[in-house]
C-alpha cells in the first residue's frame, strides 16, 4: 500500500468508518448498534461513520453467533476490508456463542470463524456499552 | 367475548358424522382450540372437506414430530371465526411420504420444507424451490430434529447438559 | 412495453460463490418478474435446542428468537405451558403481561416507522422516531431492567412487579409518546411527498392477503379484520377495550396508516391497564415437571400473529416446541407483492411487513435475461439505486429532511 494511503488510512482510525454485519442475531444487538447512531447517543460525533461495503471499512461490528449458512459470507467481507482491520464483537452471542451455544446450525461467536479485536458482551450490548467498547478499541490503536 | 364452545362442538360433530375414524380421536380442549387424529388414509379426505366444505380456508403453520417408529405432522388450521383445529396424523418411519397441500394454500411450502429438512419427510408435489432452512450442504440423513439426532461428537456439550438443572 | 434499460448496480460478489440466502430478483428492465426468498440465515436450531432444556430454560432461548418482540415469543410460550399444565395465572400477572406487551408494540412500531423512513430517504423521519423511542425504552429498563429482553416472564406468571412510582412514570412517558405520535400522524395524512411515495406500491388484495396467510399490519391494511387479541384473547386483553385498526388501501401506505393507528390504541390499553391493575399476586408456583399434554398458543406480535405449539411428556423438559413467527406467514405475500413491480420499490415493499432486520441485509440476487450473467447487489446498493430512482421522478425527501420537526415550533 502506498505511503500516502497508509497515512490516510491510520488517519481515519481516529474516526473509523465501520460496517455493521449481523451474522444470525436477533437483532437485539442490532437496534442497539443503530441505536447508538440516533441522536440520544450519537456515535457519529466521535466521527464514526457507518459505511454500506467493507472495501470502505476499518472496524466491522459484528452480531451474532454466526449461524452455519452465513460464515462464508463474513469470512469473505472480512477479507475484503482493507488493512489495517479490526473487529468488534458486539453481544454476548457474538462473543460466546451466548444462549446458542451448542445449538447445531451456530458457531461459537466470531472469533470462531475470524479475529476478533474487542468484545463487547450484553444481552445485548447497550448502546453506551457499544461506543465505551468501540471508544476503549480506539484508545487502545493510538496508544500503539 | 364468552366462553361457550358451541362452535367447537358444532365442528366435533360434523366431522365425526362425515368421517367416523375421528371417532374418539377428536377432542375440544377448550373454547377455540380443537385437536383431532386421523389415520393417513383417510387424512386427503377429511383435509379436503375441512378446508372446502367447513371453510377452514387459513393454514397456520405445519408441525412435524417424531412419534419413534413412526413420524408425525399436525396441520394447524383456522377459518374466519378464529378458533383452531390442529389436525394429526403419522405416516411410517421407513416410508414418510405425504402429500403436499400448496393446491389449497400457496404458502404452506414453507412449513413442508422444515419438514423435508429437519425431520426427513418426503413431501410429493412440493414446488420446486430452495430448501429451508438448512444449508445446500448439510449432510444428507441428517434430520435434526429427529430425536435420535445429536450434533457431531466434535460439538460442545449444550450449556442444559453442563448445568445442573434448577429452578430459576 | 420496452422499458429504457437503467443501470443496475451490480456488487462485486460473483453469486456463483453460493450465497444461501437472501431475494433472487428476475428483471425485465427495470420491472420484476419474478421475485423469489431464500431464508434460513437465521436458523439456530431453537426449537431441537428447547427439547434439551427445562421449561425455565427454554424461556431464555425462546425469548431470543427474536430481539425486537422477544416479550411477544416468551409470553406465547408460557401461554401455551400454563395451559397444558391447568395454571390460572393471577390477574396481576395477566395485566402486567399486557402492560409490557403494549410497550413492546410501541417500541416496535416507532422502530419500524424509523426504517421506513430510512429506506426511503426520509432519515429525518429515523432520527426523530429513534430519539422518541428512547422514552419507551426507559420505560422498559426502568420496569424490567433492560432495554431488550425484558426476561418479566416465567411459568406461572411474571418475575417482576411494578411500583406507584413506575406507574406514574410510564403514565407520563405515554403521555409524550401521544403528544410525538400526533406529528407522525399529521405527516402520514398530509405530506404529499410521503403519500406519494408509498402509495400504490406493495399492493396486496383482500383476497390475496388471505389466501396468501398474510398477517398482522400487512394483512389489516388489506381489510383483514383479525387481531388475535380480540379474536383469540389472552393476558388481560378481554378485560380492556380497544379498536382493531384496518385499513383498505391494500399498500404500504395503508401498512403505515395502520400501525401509527396501532401506536394510539397501545396508548390508551396502557391507561386502562395502569388504572385498573388488580392487587394479588404476580406469579403462581408452577411445577417443573409439566404433565403430558398438547396445546396451541397465539399471540399477537407487533408483526403479526405468532403461534407456538408445545407438547409436554410428563418431565421437565418440552417434548416438541413449534414457533411460528409471524414474518414466516409474510414472506409469501412480499414476493407476491414484488411481483410485475419497480425493482425501486423492493426495499420499502419489504420493510413494510416489518421483517426482522437480518432480513433486509441479505444479499439480492438479480438475474436479467438481458444480460448473460447474474449479479449480486447489497441492500445499501439496492436502496441507493432505489433512492435515485425515484428522485429522478421528483419524489424527493431532501426538503422534507430540512423541514420536518416534531416539536411544538413546527
Amino acid at each position: 500500500m502506498p505511503v500516502l494511503e497508509k497515512v490516510v488510512t491510520w488517519a481515519r482510525i481516529k474516526s473509523p468508518w465501520i460496517l455493521h454485519f449481523n451474522s444470525g442475531a436477533c437483532n437485539a444487538c442490532d437496534i442497539e448498534i443503530i441505536a447508538a447512531l440516533t441522536p440520544r447517543y450519537d456515535i457519529e460525533r466521535f466521527g464514526i461513520v457507518l459505511k454500506a461495503t467493507p472495501r470502505h471499512a476499518d472496524v466491522l461490528v459484528c452480531s451474532g453467533p454466526v449461524t452455519h449458512q452465513i460464515k462464508d459470507r463474513l469470512i469473505r467481507i472480512y477479507e475484503q476490508m482493507p488493512e489495517p482491520k479490526f473487529v468488534v464483537a458486539v453481544g454476548t452471542c457474538a462473543c460466546s456463542g451466548g444462549v446458542f451455544k451448542g445449538c447445531y446450525n451456530v458457531s461459537e461467536g466470531v472469533d470462531s470463524v475470524i479475529p476478533v479485536s474487542a468484545y463487547i458482551p450484553g444481552c445485548p450490548a447497550s448502546p453506551a456499552a457499544i461506543i465505551d467498547g468501540v471508544a476503549k478499541l480506539l484508545g487502545s490503536l493510538k496508544q500503539s | 367475548m364468552t366462553d361457550t364452545i358451541q362452535e367447537e362442538q358444532a365442528v366435533q360433530s360434523e366431522l365425526t358424522a362425515k368421517f367416523p375414524a375421528l371417532g374418539g380421536a377428536i377432542r375440544i380442549q377448550r373454547s377455540r382450540r380443537i385437536f383431532a387424529r386421523i389415520p393417513h388414509e383417510q387424512f386427503h379426505d377429511c383435509f379436503d372437506y375441512l378446508v372446502k366444505d367447513m371453510k377452514f380456508n387459513i393454514l397456520t403453520v405445519i408441525t412435524g414430530t417424531d412419534e419413534g417408529e413412526s413420524l408425525g405432522v399436525m396441520y394447524h388450521l383456522s377459518r374466519e371465526s378464529r378458533i383452531v383445529l390442529s389436525l394429526f396424523t403419522t405416516v411410517p418411519k421407513q416410508n414418510p411420504v405425504i402429500q403436499t397441500v400448496t393446491p389449497y394454500f400457496p404458502a404452506a411450502d414453507a412449513y413442508e420444507r422444515e419438514l423435508v429438512d429437519l425431520l426427513g419427510f418426503q413431501v410429493q408435489g412440493l414446488p420446486p424451490g430452495f430448501r429451508y432452512p438448512l444449508t445446500d450442504d448439510w449432510p444428507a440423513g441428517q434430520y435434526p430434529l429427529r430425536k435420535d439426532w445429536k450434533p457431531s461428537p466434535a460439538a460442545p456439550p449444550t450449556q442444559a447438559e453442563k448445568n445442573e438443572v434448577k429452578d430459576v | 412495453m420496452f422499458e429504457k434499460p437503467v443501470q443496475v448496480p451490480i456488487g462485486p460478489q460473483h453469486p456463483a460463490l453460493k450465497e444461501p440466502e437472501g431475494f433472487i430478483i428476475t428483471l425485465s428492465g427495470e420491472r420484476i418478474m419474478r421475485a423469489g426468498v431464500r431464508l434460513g440465515y437465521n436458523h439456530r436450531g431453537i426449537e431441537k435446542a428447547c427439547e434439551e432444556r427445562t421449561y425455565i430454560q427454554a424461556i431464555y432461548l425462546i425469548e431470543r428468537i427474536c430481539g425486537i418482540c422477544s416479550h411477544s415469543h416468551a409470553t406465547c410460550f408460557c401461554q401455551t405451558v400454563e395451559e397444558i399444565a391447568g395454571l390460572q395465572i393471577p390477574k396481576r400477572a395477566a395485566y402486567l403481561r399486557t402492560l409490557i406487551a403494549e410497550l413492546e408494540r410501541v417500541h416496535s412500531h416507532l422502530l419500524w416507522l424509523g426504517v421506513a423512513g430510512h429506506e426511503i430517504g426520509f432519515d429525518t423521519l429515523l432520527m426523530y422516531t429513534w430519539r422518541d423511542r428512547e422514552i419507551v425504552m426507559d420505560l422498559l429498563a426502568l420496569i424490567s431492567g433492560n432495554r431488550v429482553n425484558y426476561a418479566m416472564n416465567t411459568i406461572g406468571g411474571v418475575r417482576r412487579d411494578i411500583t406507584p412510582d413506575q406507574i406514574q412514570q410510564v403514565l407520563k412517558g405515554v403521555d409524550a409518546l401521544e403528544e410525538r405520535t400526533k406529528y407522525y400522524i399529521t405527516v402520514a395524512t398530509d405530506e404529499i411527498t410521503l403519500i406519494k411515495r408509498l402509495s400504490g406500491v406493495g399492493l396486496l388484495s383482500h383476497d390475496d392477503a388471505i389466501r396468501l396467510g398474510a398477517v398482522g399490519p400487512t394483512a389489516r391494511a388489506s381489510a383483514v379484520a383479525h387481531d388475535v387479541r380480540r379474536d383469540d384473547p389472552y393476558a388481560a386483553y378481554e378485560e380492556v377495550s380497544f379498536k382493531v385498526v384496518t385499513d383498505n388501501h391494500d399498500d404500504v401506505y395503508g401498512r403505515t396508516l395502520v400501525r401509527v393507528g396501532e401506536l394510539m390504541e397501545s396508548y390508551s390499553i396502557i391507561r386502562q391497564i395502569l388504572k385498573d391493575l388488580p392487587d394479588g399476586p404476580i406469579a403462581v408456583k408452577a411445577p417443573r415437571k409439566i404433565p403430558a399434554g398438547e396445546a396451541v398458543g397465539r399471540y399477537e406480535a407487533p408483526r403479526g400473529e405468532d403461534l407456538h405449539y408445545v407438547r409436554a411428556n410428563g418431565t421437565e423438559k418440552p417434548d416438541r416446541v413449534k414457533v411460528r413467527a409471524p414474518t414466516l406467514a409474510n414472506v409469501q405475500a412480499v414476493a407476491h407483492m414484488l411481483k410485475d413491480r419497480y425493482l425501486a420499490d423492493l426495499p420499502i415493499v419489504v420493510a413494510a411487513i416489518d421483517p426482522c432486520f437480518s432480513c433486509t441485509d441479505r444479499l439480492i440476487t438479480v438475474e436479467d435475461p438481458d444480460r448473460r450473467t447474474p449479479g449480486v447487489m447489497t441492500w445499501p446498493q439496492l436502496r441507493q439505486y432505489s433512492l435515485d430512482w425515484h428522485r429522478r421522478r421528483g419524489v424527493d425527501f431532501t426538503h422534507l429532511n430540512k423541514t420536518f420537526r416534531t416539536d411544538k415550533t413546527r
